[in-house]
């Protein structure tokens, strides 16, 4: 067996890090720790997986002076530890070692003028979607800025609950980009994860993943704009939601009862002093 | 060491069970030291072989494997064969038992599974013995026009020390179970995992009531408690905690519906 390279030592744990369930991602930078030959192989590259845990994981935090939520998503990203708080007209530092909000400044220019009256209209429908359907735990980040002679909004809505106590954690995240030239047709684009880790006495998750995308009519009105868009997508959410609930539902019926019957064609538990009688059974049936 | 290897375990209870062959491969590499350990103690979907000297399929694990080779419980031999005398067999008298045992647990599995491949493999303790049963059974459903597939693996190693008319019988039990689904409508789903369970039983042991009969009978009843709580853990717990995160139905139609039964309890209590 040929010796492991420091290269591919840090390739496995940082794909370990990256696997962590919601949640649990402190308990597996723990496990790796003390599994590596040498904990410092890992100190160059952990601030850029921590990042990208974070960012990708799209985790909540509380608006400094404000009672609404931040995400520290990719799409929110100013630099490095910085990430946009548009509804509270600020940018949060967030330290991704420690996990926590470090300070917060003013905007110096983040938010678009032109595109801004249409990502606020977003937001607003945003945030009136989220409490209505993910709250208690879910967040809404509304960006928006222009590309390539178009207008992007993007809506991200990050939903988790962590229950380690009961040994389950969970989360959902959804991104929805809509681009555009204002007035013109909307290209809405959605992509849907969710995670669910129950580990009591084992590990079952739970991993779905799935994209959509639309077409929705254009309108220079920015807030009738957000609100026909919005629509879409929540019609298109609710029809994800409710896939997943069918899925659910055909797997328990169908497939989890085709692995393994609950009882024998019998209908009774077997006789253990008579089990080599139902092999001359069967073979007598031939 | 122990450290290591209980944080290696509670890794592996945390990382998605749909790759625990991948991430089993990437522990080994980062500890290799632990590999005998890790691998005695970390459940993987079993694998299938073909006996061509019984002309049947057979499940490997890791207390049929000396070395690279396998021993097919239904001829006996290991493949590749092992050159300079025999690979570890159970001695006569407990081949006798493991014949009998992977006879009835044929029959058990064909109850239960309707198809899949069994096998059981023995080994002698200083007081008894211990006996590994293991289920493997696959449902592939894309072709009646569901795309699901699924996939059972039962793991039960059970300690038997053997006191002449009493057998006291130590079971642990692991259930691997993987779902998929791929839908225009829902995307991918996954559903994998693992649960594990322990009993401690004391059974007579007589002509009527062999070792084998106890330990189909505790098998039988801890894998039909198993799958019920596999049942209510995969397609109950998980789903609800889905919709902790998100609620279908919206809090104004929550509300709506809790004032309405309000009304109703006080209209029907009220005087």
């Amino acid at each position: 067996m040929g010796d492991v390279s420091n290269e591919d030592i840090v390739r496995i744990a940082t794909d370990f890090l990256l696997n962590a369930p919601p949640g649990e991602f402190m308990e597996v930078v723990t496990d790796v720790r003390a599994l590596l030959p040498n904990e410092s192989l890992l100190n160059a590259s952990a601030l850029s997986t921590f990042r990208e845990y974070n960012t990708e994981q799209m985790v909540q935090v509380t608006s400094p002076g404000n009672k609404h939520q931040v995400l520290i998503s990719k799409v929110g990203e100013v630099s490095d530890g910085e990430y946009l708080d548009p509804r509270g007209r600020q940018v949060v530092q967030y330290d991704h070692i420690k996990q926590e909000v470090t300070g917060s400044r003013p905007l110096s220019g983040e938010l678009d003028a032109d595109v801004e009256p249409f990502r606020a209209a977003f937001d607003q429908e945003a945030s009136r979607y989220v409490d209505e359907h993910y709250s208690p735990n879910g967040a809404t980040g509304v960006y928006g800025k222009k590309e390539g002679g178009n207008y992007v909004i993007t809506v991200c809505i990050s939903s988790s609950k962590f229950n380690p106590n009961n040994y389950w954690n969970g989360r959902w995240r959804s991104i929805w980009t809509a681009t555009f030239k204002p007035g013109g047709q909307v290209q809405l684009q959605g992509s849907l994860k969710v995670n669910v880790h129950y580990y009591e006495d084992g590990n079952v998750q739970l991993n779905t993943q799935t994209t959509r995308s639309a077409s929705v009519a254009g309108n220079g009105n920015a807030p009738d704009l957000a609100k026909e868009v919005m629509k879409n997508i929540i019609k298109l959410e609710q029809g994800l939601h409710a896939s997943l609930d069918t899925s659910y539902n055909t797997m328990g019926d169908t497939t989890f009862k085709a692995l393994r019957r609950a009882l024998p064609i019998t209908r009774a538990k077997i006789d253990w002093n008579k089990i080599r009688t139902y092999k001359l059974g069967q073979e007598m049936g031939k | 060491m122990t450290d290591q290897l209980d944080c290696a375990l509670d890794l592996m209870r945390r990382l998605p069970p749909a790759h625990v062959e991948d991430h089993l491969a990437g522990l080994l590499d980062l500890v290799p030291d632990l590999t005998e350990d890790l691998l005695s103690a970390v459940d993987q979907p079993l694998k299938i072989a073909y006996d061509n000297h019984a002309k049947r399929d057979y499940l490997l694990c890791d207390y049929n494997r000396d070395g690279d080779s396998y021993r097919s419980p239904w001829s006996n031999k290991y493949d590749p064969p092992i050159e300079d005398g025999e690979g570890a067999v159970p001695s006569a008298a407990l081949r006798a038992i493991e014949v009998q045992a992977n006879e009835v647990f044929d029959i058990y599995r064909d109850l239960y599974f309707e198809g899949g491949v069994s096998s059981v493999y023995c080994w002698d303790l200083d007081d008894g013995f211990a006996a590994v049963v293991l289920i493997k059974k696959t449902q592939d459903q894309s072709k009646k026009g569901q795309p699901m597939k699924g996939t059972w693996d039962s793991i039960h190693v059970v300690e038997v020390k053997d006191m002449k008319k009493t057998g006291h019988y130590k079971l642990t039990s692991t259930i691997m179970l993987s779902i998929d689904t791929e839908t225009e409508a829902s995307g991918s789903v996954n559903l994998s995992g693992s649960l594990t369970r322990q009993e401690e039983k004391d059974f007579p042991v007589s002509d009527a009531s062999p070792h084998v009969t106890n330990i189909g009978r505790m098998i039988e009843e801890m894998e039909s408690k198993l799958r019920m709580t596999l049942e209510h853990i995969y397609f109950g717990k998980t789903k609800e905690v889905v919709a902790t995160l998100r609620n279908q139905i919206g809090n104004a139609e929550l509300e709506k519906r809790k004032n309405l039964s309000n009304q109703i309890g006080s209209a029907l209590g009220g005087k």
